[in-house]
């Protein structure tokens, strides 16, 4: 009788400290939850939300914003995609900085900063990464969330031990949470391959003419500093690269390969027969050799263990000291986006876009991408 | 299917409680309290 | 502190509480990651801890349902059922019985690409009969792990390859031929080697004398039908996926455990419950524990300093580091080692073919599943078995591991050969 009154006791208090940590966990976790504000220019025409073209995305955790910016001239449509991956910090950022600068003369452009809006509640499990990082604007700090690669489980649950992607893929389960293996989506399908549904019907319905899927790769990736291209694109992706050479900005071109499947640059091509192209940056935070994860580590990108690689020939972009800096990536993503934006105008004159007050990539580069953006009000 | 995964988390999470009470060695009992925290938090789908 | 010594303060630690004081392993690795966290500087680290622990979360949903589905075998007069009909079909042909009873095991390690399923539901089926006709307890739990581990790398569905090609974007096409070359020989020579001595083939009478109670007779074939249920429900995910809804592992076990509540002899599903879960929870919080080690061993940059050590390796010693580290790392779990270091291997081997150096890698990642403290494979093989201390297991593990090791490095450097012959 006394042991058992023992055991209950101790069970009692146990159950207790469990409730205690829970709770105190569940604080840090839900404040993966609250969305921060972004500040459009006064160029923006609609904010809409991507539950707009497809109606079963309304009220989910997988709905997100859409900001569109019509030019007073009739020409062509862009898209451009941030935070496909939310765990790819460039991304996001380019997507924030275009929305809260660009004026649009021709043309339509339209940008979804939050691709899987859902992927930015959570951050990955054994990654170790912060919540968040800050970067310093003319008039004070601006908070950003540092997400994970795949849609957040409590959206998505659970997953399947083998995953048939919509065009026909096998991979492993995991992958049913990454918005970049479920193209062109399904109709019916889990809330990741809605999400896909949903950009397929945005394309479709704005009639774009390129789409832009912005990234970033851990530097032992192969694809990385890179455009990878859709066969329908290779010639406004070679046009691009020769500029980009001219501005000091190297790159390599990457045909998207057929038989992978699921992607946006393959999907998008042969779904919605638009130009699709993706964008990769080196960001060292996301990579299996990185040393002690922090937000010096996103915002600096200067990691001692990628030195190393690189000097043991593991990589697949030169790193040294200096590091890969968030501004130097999203400099990249700017100029390539300049780029192809230009291309595009030397081989269809007839869907030209023309962007006005675009942060221009060399002084991103030089100056830090603060100054191009508001603090947080 | 996220229903039934709920279900059987709960079923789980109950079974977790009782047995924590039930056990007599202090430090099966601990240890049944760290896996018993993950299942709480996915049962109010907070992680 | 440098990483390094934050690390290696953290195994230490566990290692004190583990072996000196003894407490759980389970116990000692959440201690341990929380003096890392405190030594890292990063305070008590509440949210890292609890996130790490997620990170085995389904895997722990699948074991605790895989054991309460073997419970319910047990319990419901299955399993007797089964070894009886077994017995009754191999009892004088041992080598016939060796490679079935391999095949089997294997069974749905092939079509789930998890050790852990395939150790409990038909490792625990062909135990009896294996220890009846004379094989000793730990190497029948040797076999059954072993039986495991090349199931999770034997095709159609090995979640290693896939994990390693998410990571240098080859699909996961044209796997079979070179998983089988690996798989088929290993099945053979593992299950002769650990069998073929100390199985008996008996006479009739003998064979009557240790029949357990068939409960054929009193149920019909409803008895089987738990174990259908299980095996259609699994095929349907890798076979027939495009017409029967997957519903993951863990949902398919609890089926068949339901199902089993109307098919044999009567039981409480909630006493099943609690004693499944009384059995598995050593594991349940050796895993919590391991997820918190490694995201405290991650947010300290441990992870980085071991992973970055490895390959620091000087070229010729690659593929020794290869065949060190890569089971060394699954104590993890052969997943992550398949995840933090296969990819950079692969890296490594670029300039062979990523079909025939994913399988091969698969091949020695999932030895990981034999590494303490996790050891899955050999855990759960000891339960199935009733061996309380497993470390006897695994020393009867060592030399069939060590063939599927050779198997491994010796098809990566074949690896070109291979590449011309297929
Ligand atoms: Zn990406």
């Amino acid at each position: 009788m006394i042991t058992l009154k023992k055991n209950f006791f101790s069970a009692l208090i146990l159950l207790f400290l469990t409730i205690i940590i829970c709770f105190f966990s569940a604080f840090e976790f839900l404040r993966m939850h609250e969305n921060k504000k972004i500040y459009p220019s006064k160029g923006l025409s609609t904010q809409t939300k991507l539950s707009t073209y497809f109606k079963d995305l309304q009220n989910t955790p997988g709905d997100t914003d859409v900001y569109i910016f019509q030019g007073q001239k009739k020409g062509g449509n862009l898209l451009i995609l941030g935070g496909t991956h939310p765990n790819e910090p460039a991304s996001f950022i380019t997507a924030v900085l275009l929305v809260e600068n660009i004026l649009v003369s021709q043309g339509k452009v339209v940008i979804i900063p939050r691709a899987n809006s859902s992927g930015f509640t959570h951050s990955d499990s054994q990654e170790g990464n912060p919540q968040g990082f800050s970067l310093e604007t003319t008039d004070g700090k601006r908070w950003f969330r540092y997400g994970s690669r795949l849609t957040n489980p409590i959206h998505q649950w659970p997953d399947p031990a083998l995953y048939i992607n919509p065009a026909g893929q096998r991979l492993s389960g995991t992958e049913s949470r990454n918005l970049n293996r479920c193209y062109p989506g399904r109709i019916k399908g889990r809330l990741t391959e809605k999400i896909a549904y949903g950009i397929m019907e945005l394309i479709k319905k704005e009639e774009i003419h390129l789409a832009l899927d912005l990234h970033e790769a851990a530097p032992e990736y192969p694809v990385i500093n890179a455009i990878v291209f859709h066969e329908n694109s290779a010639e406004l992706a070679a046009l691009a690269l020769m500029e980009l050479q001219i501005e000091g900005f190297e790159f390599r071109l990457e045909s998207s390969p057929p038989n992978l499947r699921g992607l946006s640059h393959r999907e998008w091509g042969d779904y919605a027969k638009v130009r699709a192209i993706l964008l990769e940056t080196a960001n060292a935070s996301q990579g299996r050799f990185k040393g002690k994860p922090s937000a010096s580590l996103i915002v600096n990108g200067k990691d001692k263990n990628y030195v190393k690689a690189a000097k043991l020939g593991r990589l697949f972009v030169p790193f040294d000291e200096k590091g890969i800096p968030l501004k130097l990536r999203v400099a990249r993503h700017l100029a390539a986006i300049n780029a192809l934006v230009s291309g595009l105008k030397e081989l269809a004159p007839s869907i030209v876009v023309e962007l006005e007050k675009m942060p221009p990539p060399s002084l991103v580069k030089k100056e830090g991408i603060g100054c191009y953006l508001r603090a947080q009000k | 299917m996220q229903f039934i995964y709920h279900l059987i988390v709960f079923y789980l999470t109950v079974n977790l409680i009782w047995y924590l009470f039930r056990e007599k060695k202090f430090w099966n009992q601990v240890s049944t309290a760290i896996v018993l925290i993950i299942f709480l938090l996915r049962l109010f789908l907070i992680k | 502190m440098s990483e390094a010594v934050i690390f290696l303060s953290m195994v230490a630690i566990f290692a004190v509480l583990a072996m000196g004081l003894r407490l759980p392993i389970g116990v000692s690795l959440v201690l341990s990651a929380l003096v890392g966290s405190l030594l890292g500087g990063e305070g008590i680290g509440l949210r890292h801890l609890v996130e790490g622990s997620f990170g085995y979360f389904d895997t722990i949903l699948i074991i605790v349902s895989a054991m309460i589905f073997m419970k319910v075998l047990q319990a419901s007069g299955i399993l007797d059922t089964i070894t009886a009909l077994l017995l009754k079909t191999f009892y004088k042909r041992k080598f016939f019985l060796l490679i079935t009873v391999m095949g089997l095991i294997m069974f749905p390690g092939m079509i789930t690409g998890s050790s852990t399923t395939a150790v409990l539901s038909t490792g625990a089926l062909v135990a009896p009969v294996l220890m009846k006709l004379g094989l000793p307890r730990v190497k029948t739990a040797a076999l059954i792990a072993m039986g495991g581990i090349l199931g999770m790398i034997a095709p159609p569905v090995n979640i290693l390859v896939m994990i390693m090609g998410g990571g240098v974007d080859m699909p996961y096409v044209g796997l079979t031929i070179p998983l089988l070359i690996i798989v088929i020989p290993l099945a053979i020579i593992i299950s002769l080697w650990l069998g073929y001595k100390d199985i008996k083939t008996i006479g009739f009478d003998q064979m009557k004398a240790i029949l357990p109670e068939s409960f054929f007779k009193k149920y019909g074939f409803r008895i089987y039908i738990p174990l259908l249920a299980v095996v259609v429900l699994m095929l349907g995910k890798s076979v027939f996926v495009q017409f029967t809804p997957d519903i993951g592992i863990p949902a398919i076990f609890f089926v068949g455990s339901l199902i089993g509540l109307f098919c044999g002899r009567p039981f409480n599903f909630f006493k099943v419950t609690q004693e499944a879960i009384k059995e598995a929870m050593p594991i349940l919080c050796i895993l919590a524990g391991v997820g918190m080690f490694i995201q405290i061993m991650t947010l300290t940059g441990g992870r980085g300093w071991t992973v970055i050590s490895f390959l620091s390796l000087p070229p010729v010693l690659l593929y020794l580091g290869i065949a060190v580290s890569m089971p060394l790392f699954g104590a993890v779990s052969a997943f992550g080692s398949a995840s933090i270091l296969g990819v950079p291997f692969v890296l490594a081997l670029i300039n062979k073919n990523a079909i025939i150096t994913t399988s091969a890698l698969s091949a020695i990642a999932g030895l990981g599943d034999l590494m303490p403290p996790t050891a899955l494979a050999g855990i759960f093989a000891a339960q199935v078995v009733h061996e309380n201390n497993y470390f006897k297991v695994l020393r009867f593990c060592l030399i069939p591991a060590l063939f599927e090791l050779f198997m491994g490095i010796g098809v990566l450097l074949l690896a070109p050969l291979i590449d011309k012959i297929i």
